[in-house]
């Protein structure tokens, strides 16, 4: 099953879902994430569920510049990397949401991205070459986000850090199945209408899930939570020196351990979780 | 990581101290133009600061693309998020643009130009400019270490008019024959590949190097290195002229914008 995921760098992950699927077992799953993609994609590769990723790179900025669990499970062949750059992610994306069976795309050719992913393809047409990209369609898209309607209406925030809305549309436009999306808070739909520009999503499932992204941040709402990555990245790096006792713990103290998102944030810890908030918000 | 605490403005370069981090800023600087687009990903604080003291000295009108189109001024951090409490920085957006405006930006004759000028790192750098972020190849020629991904480099990397790479690191694990993994092609692979042209700059820590006939070429050596130990830092035969300058040091016009960065902080 092909599933795509909000989130880029630290920002919108919608994690309380990533919690819920590794609850769950699901495994084999094929991440669409990013294009830069963070601690979603990296936790659900350490917890087993993925067989393969779909992004442009897998970092946590300041923290791991090769994001731990990804390193370890490809390094191992555990995991196969669809790779690729942040454009010819969006493009497959694009031929996914209009339907047609490739694009052609100017950039990656000579590079070694051909030869590490056999969908892509380096052609000439019109003593032009071009990396021919093939249409990706996920079976179903989670996207955490600022707010949203009753009617499916998801908003970036105002408030967002530099104003930045991600790969929220592009991923719900290629979706071949429900597009779900959890939200800090649900606002009225007059609210929506006032502010039209605001949406960047029509249509989507949505779920009320307060701190949904966390250990990520929300676009002007709340910071990610570089403490708990960092105990994260111990742990991980722990595990890849022999030693999986630590990340063992962790998935055991923050989701095994949790029946549900508010059994995890009961875990992390209301002053912890209070103490990210930005005070715009 | 660049430190703005209110008065003083220190650059800091990871691996780096801080007498070479500021003479690498301000080299960065000294190659941006007025009225150009410059563009750089993550973990890039220093391009950032060098696009600022740019425009504090001689390019006014240099637009910084640092995650979204911000135009009058840039906001200190990282690009995406900030962990900032009071980041207020939404107030100074002139205009929204969702990452994948970078499909129609990035094509060179968008009058919407993702950027003029692009910076590029990487895991390995070889002789002829391509750099490598997917991984390393092990003795049977699989990839043993696994990199962070190419991130937005590739397309950008080949469709921007002037790329310069960056290297904090000079060695000789960075700097090889040839890289394990192409991210970005350089000089010969661009030709194989049917495009003109390729990387103009390399600046690291101990020196700056160009290109000639699609080769690396050491143009200057920072002060406090020769080019003795810049040829042994490289893992490959470095093209030498006649004369090989020091990398001209920090002027103090450039130590006194850099000190008044601190001003240009909307938190200041």
């Amino acid at each position: 099953m092909t599933v795509g995921l909000s989130g880029f760098s630290y920002q919108n992950p919608p994690m309380a879902i990533v919690r819920q699927i590794i609850r769950r077992g699901l495994r084999d799953l094929t991440l669409v994430s990013g294009p830069t993609a963070g601690i979603e994609t990296d936790l659900l590769i350490g917890a087993g569920c993925v067989r393969r990723v779909v992004a442009a790179g897998v970092a946590f900025e300041r923290i791991a510049g090769i994001a731990p669990m990804f390193r370890y499970h490809a390094e191992r062949g555990d995991i196969e990397v669809w790779e690729c750059d942040e454009c010819i992610w969006y493009v497959a994306l694009k031929a996914g949401a209009w339907g047609v069976p490739y694009l052609l795309w100017p950039g990656g050719v000579g590079t070694s991205l051909p030869e590490l992913n056999n969908e892509l393809a380096e052609i000439e047409e019109g003593g032009r070459r071009y990396l021919r990209v093939p249409a990706i369609r996920p079976d179903i898209v989670f996207l955490h986000a600022a707010e949203a309607d009753a009617f499916g209406n998801v908003r970036a925030c105002r408030q967002a850090y530099l104003g930045r809305s991600f790969a929220e549309r592009a991923l719900a436009e290629a979706c071949a199945g429900p597009v779900i999306c959890t939200v800090e808070s649900i606002v009225a739909n007059e609210q929506v209408v006032a502010a039209p520009e605001w949406t960047v999503v029509h249509g989507a499932l949505v779920a009320h899930a307060p701190w949904g992204a966390h250990p990520g941040g929300v676009s002007g709402r709340y910071a990610p939570d570089l403490q708990h990555i960092r105990a994260y990245t111990r742990a991980a790096i722990e595990l890849r020196r022999g030693n999986d006792e630590p990340y063992r713990r962790y998935l055991d103290a923050f989701i095994h351990e949790t029946a549900d998102h508010d059994g995890y944030l009961r875990a992390v810890g209301d002053h912890e979780l209070r103490s990210l908030r930005f005070k715009a918000a | 990581m660049i430190t703005a605490t209110g008065k003083s403005h220190r650059v800091t370069i990871r691996g780096v101290d801080e007498p070479t981090a500021t003479l690498m800023v301000c080299v960065v600087a000294r190659e941006l133009r007025d009225g150009q687009v410059v563009a750089f990903g993550l973990n890039a604080d220093a391009m950032l600061s060098a696009a600022m003291l740019a425009q504090q000295l001689h390019a006014p009108d240099l637009r910084i693309r640092h995650g979204l189109r911000a135009e009058r001024g840039m906001v200190f951090g990282a690009a995406a998020w900030t962990d900032r409490r009071d980041d207020d920085s939404w107030r100074r957006v002139e205009y929204l643009e969702a990452h994948d405006a970078i499909l129609r930006t990035a094509n060179p004759g968008s009058p919407m130009r993702f950027c003029d000028v692009f910076f590029i790192g990487g895991m390995q750098i070889d002789r002829e400019g391509s750099t490598n972020l997917i991984g390393l190849k092990g003795p049977d020629g699989r990839l043993a270490v696994r990199g962070p991904g190419s991130i937005g480099t590739t397309s950008i990397g080949t469709l921007a008019a002037d790329v310069i790479l960056f290297s904090p690191e000079h060695s000789p694990r960075r700097f090889v024959e040839t890289v394990d993994f192409v991210s970005v092609p350089g000089w010969k692979r661009r030709a194989a590949a049917g495009l003109a042209g390729g990387p103009r700059l390399c600046i690291t820590s101990k020196a700056v190097m160009d290109f000639e006939d699609g080769s690396m070429r050491l143009l200057s050596v920072h002060p406090g290195s020769t080019v003795e130990e810049v040829v042994g830092a490289t893992g490959f035969p470095l093209l030498l002229g006649n004369d090989i300058p020091t990398t001209p040091a920090p002027t103090d016009a450039e130590r006194r914008a850099l000190g008044d960065l601190a001003a240009e902080d909307f938190r200041a």
